[in-house]
């Protein structure tokens, strides 16, 4: 009976390294039992064996699909299971899930990427597809802000960006501490300081739902349209497969009309920065 | 240094004004230069000038007791800074300090007042780019609140 | 659509008979009323027909309030389900959209659906709440089920509706096609007769387009007026035909169950950080009317409320959904 596909039944993915990112939040090295390929911004239910499962967008290239990194934040209890994993132990991974970012719709484009707190795990993964096509895209702008110093993942990756051609980097935190000598305040105060032509750009925001409403309401009083802004909409996936309701956003299930939606798609629905 | 008309032109903040406009301001301005660590004002100063951030990296925040430097923002180029010189009572609302050597370009509020008074079209224009980096500056400070009043 | 009939007393034969080839249900008078039973010889002769309608409604039948989908399962045998009311075979059509939806399809719902012939039986009579033409859906049905029975003065008449349906029938050695014309009259006046009470019964009820607006537009104050009898126990949500939301839930080995849940619950929305938009109770209670009447319509073909009625009759607080409605409809639009 189960030679067809059953949507519940996970795929194994032997975890084979930890990487502590910061105190809360760790990277998860999965290599899946079978090549798992996915498009940037789709995302994945990862489970702890017994446990539960929870839903993560892969922070790794989509290029590569023998094995796959998760960016984890310790928040409840799944996630604090997790956090409490060794190398060498299965985890169940069903997906990929979603929408990703339509990446063809950049081509000839300037990318403007507003990321703030958590969601530079999936911008990672939209940075290196977009490195992968740069030929085809005008510039990549990064503008990224955490709360403090501390909170920052991938801190090499700011450095690395600005070496590449076509790309540019920019960092700002909320909090400064002593050693910082960087821009202070939040993400949207980096848009003063970027060049960009608005009419040949697309812009793509992810981080907490603070940022996304503040980051789009700055974009849109910038000339931004409704259709050049992409979001990341991070809801209560639980199934992904469009069914079980509980991540059901007015008349979208986010795990499958989305999670990236651009805001014109939005605009309507009440209650999406909540 | 002397500040021209083109000089002016170059700067985004001074975008839609007339060469009449521009002239006017020229004849107020200055452009003053800045070391590195060095300390524009200080908060509760009071302001003569009004200011735009020509080259370079400026820091703002404010004083609380037992810490002098509370660092809360960054000044960008081309960013306007020091508006409380316009307003009564001329106070400024935090202290400025430059992160890299800094040109700034400095107009005397005064006088600028005075031109707001005499031409209502340059008036409406200059009041509504200090009030739109006023509200700018104030939904920054909104979102920087809730980010630390949240998870 | 044709036509058959067969004496009754043959019917009842050639149903024992199939008990030893296929598992049948029924609708059944039990000591509340009436529901669907697990058929055994002697359960044959007392199956109800023609009157509305069984107490739970074929959710359940195929998508059970728990269920292992990860481990392995045997076919087992066909199934046959007796007396389904329209509004539910209707229901049905929603869960289809759902759950084979081309890109996902469940296969436990998918073989359950091919493994089950539905025999439905048309509606002389209704109950209290039954309002299923206020949106559209008519007390008997002419598709979607394989089969209609009537049992008409000792006769059993079959409306045939799928080649499924043609087949079950031809199974019955006695069943001869209908020729006395008076009959299907006497099944369409009688189809009349029910339609009838239902107009009578539900005047003033928005249709479900209408309801839809309504529900979108009205204040917080109905909410909260509707929602003060409500104790969050989901028997709504359990009871609806249309109602599917549910839970993965991981045992040790990967395995998975799927467990029904209801977004009446609280903590339905709460997420690992702790925030919980549906956190108040009026939400919660708003959040079931805008999905049924304003959200899934915009995505889904299938009404996604059958008016069964069912709702209302399983309330504690005995909170009454139409009178909800037809409240909305006479508030003034400003």
């Amino acid at each position: 009976m189960l030679t067809e596909k059953n949507i519940y039944k996970p795929v194994m993915a032997k975890l084979t390294e930890v990487i502590e990112e910061s105190p809360l939040i760790k990277t998860f090295v999965l290599i899946p039992e079978k090549e798992f390929s996915f498009r940037t911004g789709q995302f994945i239910e990862l489970s702890v064996d017994g446990i539960g499962e929870a839903p993560f967008t892969p922070s790794s290239s989509p290029l590569i699909t023998e094995k796959l990194e998760v960016t984890v934040m310790k928040t409840g209890y799944v996630t604090e299971h997790m956090h409490k994993l060794k190398p060498g132990i299965n985890m169940g991974i069903r997906g990929p899930f979603g929408r990703g970012y339509p990446v063809e719709m950049f081509y000839g484009k300037e990318v403007l990427i507003l990321g703030g707190g958590c969601g530079l795990a999936p911008i990672r993964s939209l940075l290196y597809a977009l490195e992968g096509v740069k030929d085809k895209l005008k510039k990549v702008i990064l503008c990224y802000g955490s709360k403090t110093p501390a909170d920052c993942i991938y801190k090499p990756l700011f450095d690395r960006l600005n070496k590449t051609e076509k790309f540019e980097a920019y960092r700002t935190v909320d909090r400064a501490d002593e050693e910082w000598d960087g821009s202070v305040g939040v993400v949207t105060t980096l848009l003063n300081k970027i060049k960009i032509t608005i009419d040949e750009s697309v812009a793509i925001v992810c981080g907490p739902p603070v940022m996304m409403k503040f980051g789009t309401i700055r974009l849109l009083e910038m000339g931004y349209k409704d259709e050049q802004i992409y979001l990341s909409m991070e809801k209560n996936m639980s199934c992904g497969l469009g069914k079980c309701g509980h991540c059901m956003m007015g008349e979208f299930f986010v795990c499958k009309d989305g999670p990236v939606f651009t805001y014109n798609e939005l605009k309507g629905t009440p209650d999406i920065w909540k | 240094m002397k500040v021209t008309r083109d000089v002016l032109k170059k700067i985004r903040f001074f975008d839609n004004y007339t060469e009449k406009q521009l002239d006017i301001i020229a004849k107020l301005s200055n452009i003053k230069e800045f070391r590195v660590k060095q300390v524009l004002f200080e908060q509760y100063d009071e302001l003569s000038d009004i200011s735009v951030l020509l080259e370079g990296t400026l820091s703002m925040g404010i004083s609380l007791a037992g810490e002098k430097r509370i660092h809360l923002g960054t000044i960008e180029e081309g960013q306007l800074f020091s508006w409380s010189a316009v307003f009564s009572p001329f106070i400024s609302t935090a202290w400025v300090m430059s992160v890299t050597p800094a040109k700034i370009l400095s107009i005397d509020a005064k006088k600028l007042n005075k031109e707001i008074e005499k031409d209502c079209d340059f008036g409406l224009k200059t009041m509504s780019k200090i009030a739109q980096t006023i509200s700018h500056r104030l939904g920054d400070t909104r979102f920087q609140l809730m980010n630390q009043l949240t998870l | 659509m044709q036509y058959k009939c067969i004496p009754k007393e043959e019917w009842d034969k050639t149903l024992e008979q199939l008990l030893l080839s296929f598992t049948i249900f029924a609708v059944v008078k039990n000591e509340f009323g009436q529901d669907y039973e697990l058929i055994r010889p002697e359960d044959i002769p007392g199956i109800s027909y023609n009157k509305p309608k069984p107490a739970t409604s074929l959710k359940n039948f195929f998508l059970p309030v728990r269920e292992n989908v990860t481990s392995e399962r045997s076919d087992g045998k066909k199934r046959v389900i007796i007396g389904v009311p329209n509004c539910d075979i209707e229901g049905l059509s929603l869960l289809d959209e759902i759950y084979l939806d081309n890109e996902y399809d469940d296969i436990f719902y998918s073989k359950r659906r091919e493994n089950t012939i539905l025999i439905s039986s048309d509606c002389f009579g209704i109950q209290e709440h039954c309002h299923c033409m206020s949106y559209g859906i008519l007390p008997y049905s002419v598709r979607g089920a394989d089969l209609a029975v009537i049992n008409l003065d000792e006769t059993i008449i079959l409306r045939i509706n799928t080649p499924q349906g043609e087949d079950f029938a031809n199974i019955f050695p006695a069943i001869r096609l209908v020729e006395d014309k008076s009959i299907i009259d006497k099944i369409e006046q009688k189809q009349r007769a029910t339609e009838k009470l239902l107009e009578t019964s539900n005047l003033n009820l928005p249709d479900y387009k209408t309801t839809g607006e309504l529900v979108t537009r009205a204040e917080v104050d109905i909410w909260e007026k509707y929602s003060r009898q409500c104790v969050s126990c989901g028997a709504c949500t359990t009871i609806c035909p249309t109602c599917t939301c549910f839970l993965l839930i991981d045992k040790p080995g990967f395995e998975k169950v799927k467990q029904m849940d209801a977004c009446q619950y609280p903590g339905f929305e709460r997420v690992a950080g702790g925030e919980d938009v549906l956190f108040e109770l009026h939400n919660r209670f708003r959040n079931r009317y805008m999905c049924k009447y304003s959200w899934k319509p915009g995505k889904f073909r299938s009404t996604a409320c059958t008016g069964c009625g069912r709702c209302i009759e399983a309330c504690i607080g005995k909170i009454n959904k139409n009178e909800l409605f037809r409240e909305l409809s006479k508030q003034p639009v400003c």
